[in-house]
């Protein structure tokens, strides 16, 4: 048990350093970087107030669609690498346990995701500071230090929307929502050799996912009207496929609708959940894979 | 002989692979028997496609046989026992080429259990040995085939294993390289390792190995050690200094009128790899 977890750990951080020497990495993080530091730019456009929203807007949308590439092309990359230029032939021929090497790739990546939302948040926080300073001088500047209560109002809502401690809540969902996309695109690295391949049917599932809520509603309420087949594709969606539409709380937040941390702490133990059967079915799969 | 008394004991290994897209069955090992007692330095001979690679990665365990059984010191293949006993260079080693050859075999070392002093000073160990010092903390990319061949061959010896699989170990390498392998593999089996090797390189095999296995479409066609396989019987050879045309004559008479025959008569010639290592260390 001790050395199956040094084994994960120590492949983990490989994964991990892999991760972050890959150009393409690098190419995705500017590009993150100049839409999170030009959310500020756009703002000298006049969104009547809801300066924060659009920059929670831009950049909540900026860390999903950058972060799903990165999770999505991370085990799609690195799992078939190992199998294409044989390392795996290295690293199995020690005492490591199939598993151990999916579980490590997984938390590796893992890692990676984290790394690289605390980052775009750090920038983000950075943006939003910027900008609810440059707003805050302003006023100051205007009333030459002595704001009037109508200015001081003023001030006070940049700093409440500027500073929502709900943001945490979006960027932790973000996160999951990340990390439950790599498991997908582990458990099909683990039958299939094609990137190709492995990013089309873990984009299929996610695309899926957001109508999992439907299907499932609709297996339920059905009353033996439906085929069989329509049934069964019913059930399978609803069982298998794992219901990404929870995750629209993220617009909530960003909408400024309070959303409970007890709803966020659910969706995270739905992921865990679904995460470690994904991850057990991965590795069975492996194990039976020859190599 | 029990099962413990070989590193590796295989009876009726047979190994069909499926084709992807046809289904067609490609059968490429054929009821292998083979056993190799610990100790001793065993070749794997044969064309590309023989089944040499495929008899490697069952000792290994990364492919399972369809029929027959295999056994690693007693241990099923691919088991961690086994696995633990073992260590394998693979032909064209690739290794993560954003690492440098120290950070490579740390990796590999954490995964065969080294920690801490016991790993550093390991691994500096490997490193002196297989020649590579200077070029420690460069990154792998930068290094040539023959280089990381060595680096290969040291994460091989991570965990001072019994028993080395090594598949075509001189692959790339120069001829003082190659040299320093072959040494290296015999200073080995002098310390009680088993080595089992396959190589394209014939006289590099006869230069270590104790015994053989000739394998031809997954069929094992010769086994046996060098002396049993090579050995012209009925013949002899002598090496004689100071011949000359006179004594040879008279030599020729002698064996003639015993009833010996004259076959050859020739100068011994030395190596190719002698001459030339002897050239460039001059």
């Amino acid at each position: 048990m001790k050395n199956s977890l040094r084994h994960i750990f120590v492949i983990a951080g490989n994964t991990f350093t892999e991760a972050i020497r890959q150009k393409v990495l690098y190419v995705l993080v500017v590009f993150c970087l100049i839409m999170l530091g030009g959310s500020s730019f756009y703002t000298q456009f006049d969104f009547r107030g809801d300066d924060f929203k659009f920059m929670k807007d831009l950049a909540y949308a900026a860390i999903s669609v950058i972060g799903l590439l990165v999770s999505l092309l991370g085990a799609a990359m690195l799992i078939p690498a190992e199998l294409e230029k044989r390392t795996i032939y290295t690293l199995l021929s020690k005492p490591v346990r199939k598993f151990e090497f999916i579980v490590g790739k997984y938390l590796g990546l893992v890692l990676l995701l984290t790394l690289f939302v605390t980052l775009m948040a750090g920038i983000f926080m950075l943006a939003v500071w910027g900008h609810e300073s440059s707003l805050t001088a302003g006023i100051l500047k205007a009333s030459q230090g002595h704001p009037t209560e109508f200015q001081q109002q003023m001030i006070n809502e940049f700093r409440a929307g500027a500073y929502d401690p709900a943001m945490w809540q979006a960027l932790v969902l973000i996160w999951a929502k990340l990390c439950l996309v790599t498991v997908i695109s582990v458990l099909f690295s683990t039958v299939a050799s094609s990137t190709v391949f492995i990013v089309s049917c873990t984009l299929f599932i996610y695309l899926i996912g957001h109508l999992q809520s439907v299907a499932r509603d609709f297996w339920f309420s059905q009353s033996g009207g439906a085929s069989w087949l329509t049934t069964a594709f019913l059930a399978a969606v609803s069982l298998f496929i794992p219901d990404f539409q929870t995750f629209n709380l993220i617009d909530e937040i960003i909408s400024g609708n309070p959303v409970l941390w007890q709803n966020t702490w659910h969706i995270l133990l739905y992921s865990a959940v679904y995460t470690v059967i994904a991850l057990a079915v991965s590795a069975l799969l492996f194990e039976n894979r020859e190599l | 002989m029990n099962e413990q008394d070989f590193a590796v004991g295989a009876s009726g290994l047979t190994k069909t692979f499926t084709l992807e897209w046809t289904r067609k069955k490609l059968l490429a090992l054929d009821g292998l028997d083979m056993q190799v007692r610990r100790g001793e330095v065993f070749g794997l001979l044969g064309p590309n496609g023989s089944g040499k690679s495929t008899t490697m990665k069952l000792i290994l365990g990364l492919i399972r046989p369809t029929s027959g059984m295999i056994k690693v010191f007693g241990e099923p293949s691919g088991s961690l026992a086994s696995r633990r006993q073992l260590g394998f260079l693979p032909e064209n080693p690739y290794f993560p080429g954003f690492l440098s050859a120290r950070e490579v075999l740390n990796y590999y070392g954490k995964l065969v259990d080294l920690c801490g002093k016991q790993l550093r000073e390991r691994v500096e160990e490997l490193i002196e040995l297989v020649g590579l010092p200077l070029a420690a903390d460069r990154a792998l990319k930068t290094y040539s085939k023959g280089m990381l061949q060595r680096i290969g061959l040291a994460q091989a010896l991570l965990h001072d294993p019994d028993l080395l699989l090594l598949d075509e170990p001189t692959a790339g390498v120069d001829p003082i390289g190659s040299r320093q392998i072959r040494d290296l593999i015999l200073a080995l089996k002098k310390r009680g390792k088993t080595i089992i090797f396959s190589s394209h390189l014939l006289e590099q095999v006869q230069e270590v190995s104790d015994r053989v296995i000739i394998l031809h479409r997954g069929k094992k066609m010769q086994e046996g050690t060098l002396d049993e396989l090579l050995s012209v019987q009925g013949q002899s050879q002598f090496t004689v200094s100071g011949l000359t045309p006179e004594l040879q004559e008279k030599v020729a008479a002698l064996l003639k009128s015993e009833g010996a025959e004259l076959v050859n008569v020739s100068h011994p010639k030395q190596k190719l790899e002698d001459y030339f290592i002897r050239s460039v260390s001059k």
